[in-house]
């Protein structure tokens, strides 16, 4: 499991930093689209809301395969839950937990002998934490 | 110095790059410290020319470098890179971020 939880001001004029090329977009319901819009105006899809319950929890099936390709089956999927804690000083405590990784690798055609692994996910993570270390 | 395309489209390649098992193996691989082709061919059980392409794609992505030294060529991890796509991440989930916190400050207004 990967759980990371962190302190986050929410001003109203709060406005997401430099402009990305992909835009995340949440369709908000269950059963909603997670998905990102593009600069060429094409969608796509990396997700679907499975919990919606305003303003304190969420959460959403993470539908990309290690490969970096749309997973359709929710079966195959991890989730990510995120939850929105207001603290005494008046800041919103976001806790986020992406898990059930291992999700990605199940189904029948997922696997190659040996070297591929459910683990592409953690596999990333590690990547990302050590090659930081070093650099 | 490598320049880089905008950060804004090389997330495309770099994610190409890591959707390779063999790939992200390789990239592991050499967390530890530089090596050679050789030596990684023979921690693989796949080709040394099968290797050679893999490191290919993570050169053009920017994730490894190779130097000389003496007659062999060493590939490391390029952190600059890495932390390039880990910056890509950091956008992607800012963003969804503030997709839900948008939700949860509108449902806490009414």
């Amino acid at each position: 499991m990967f759980t990371a939880g962190f302190d986050t001001w929410w001003p109203r004029s709060h406005h997401i930093g430099k402009s990305p090329m992909t835009r995340a977009l949440i369709e908000e319901k269950v059963g909603g689209r997670c998905y990102s819009e593009q600069e060429d105006g094409t969608e796509c899809d990396w997700g679907r809301v499975l919990v919606w319950e305003p303003p304190r929890r969420f959460v959403f099936a993470w539908q990309i395969t290690p490969e970096w390709q749309y997973q359709p089956d929710l079966a195959q999927s991890s989730e990510v839950e995120i939850t929105f804690t207001a603290e005494a000083d008046g800041t919103t405590r976001v806790d986020l937990e992406h898990r059930h990784f291992e999700r990605h690798g199940a189904g029948a055609g997922a696997m190659k002998a040996g070297v591929d692994s459910p683990q592409g996910w953690g596999s990333l993570l590690r990547i990302f934490a050590e090659a930081a270390e070093r650099g | 110095m490598n320049t880089y395309q905008s950060a804004h489209g090389h997330h495309h390649v770099q994610l190409h790059a890591l959707g390779d098992a063999t790939r992200r193996a390789i990239i592991e691989r050499l967390l530890s410290g530089p090596m050679a082709v050789g030596e990684l061919a023979q921690a693989f059980p796949i080709s040394r020319p099968a290797i050679s392409q893999h490191l290919r794609v993570l050169k053009s992505a920017h994730l490894v470098v190779d130097r000389p030294a003496g007659a062999r060529r060493l590939y490391q991890v390029n952190p600059a890179g890495v932390e390039m796509l880990r910056a890509y991440f950091d956008r992607f989930w800012t963003e969804a971020l503030a997709a839900f916190a948008k939700a949860a400050e509108q449902e806490a207004e009414q």
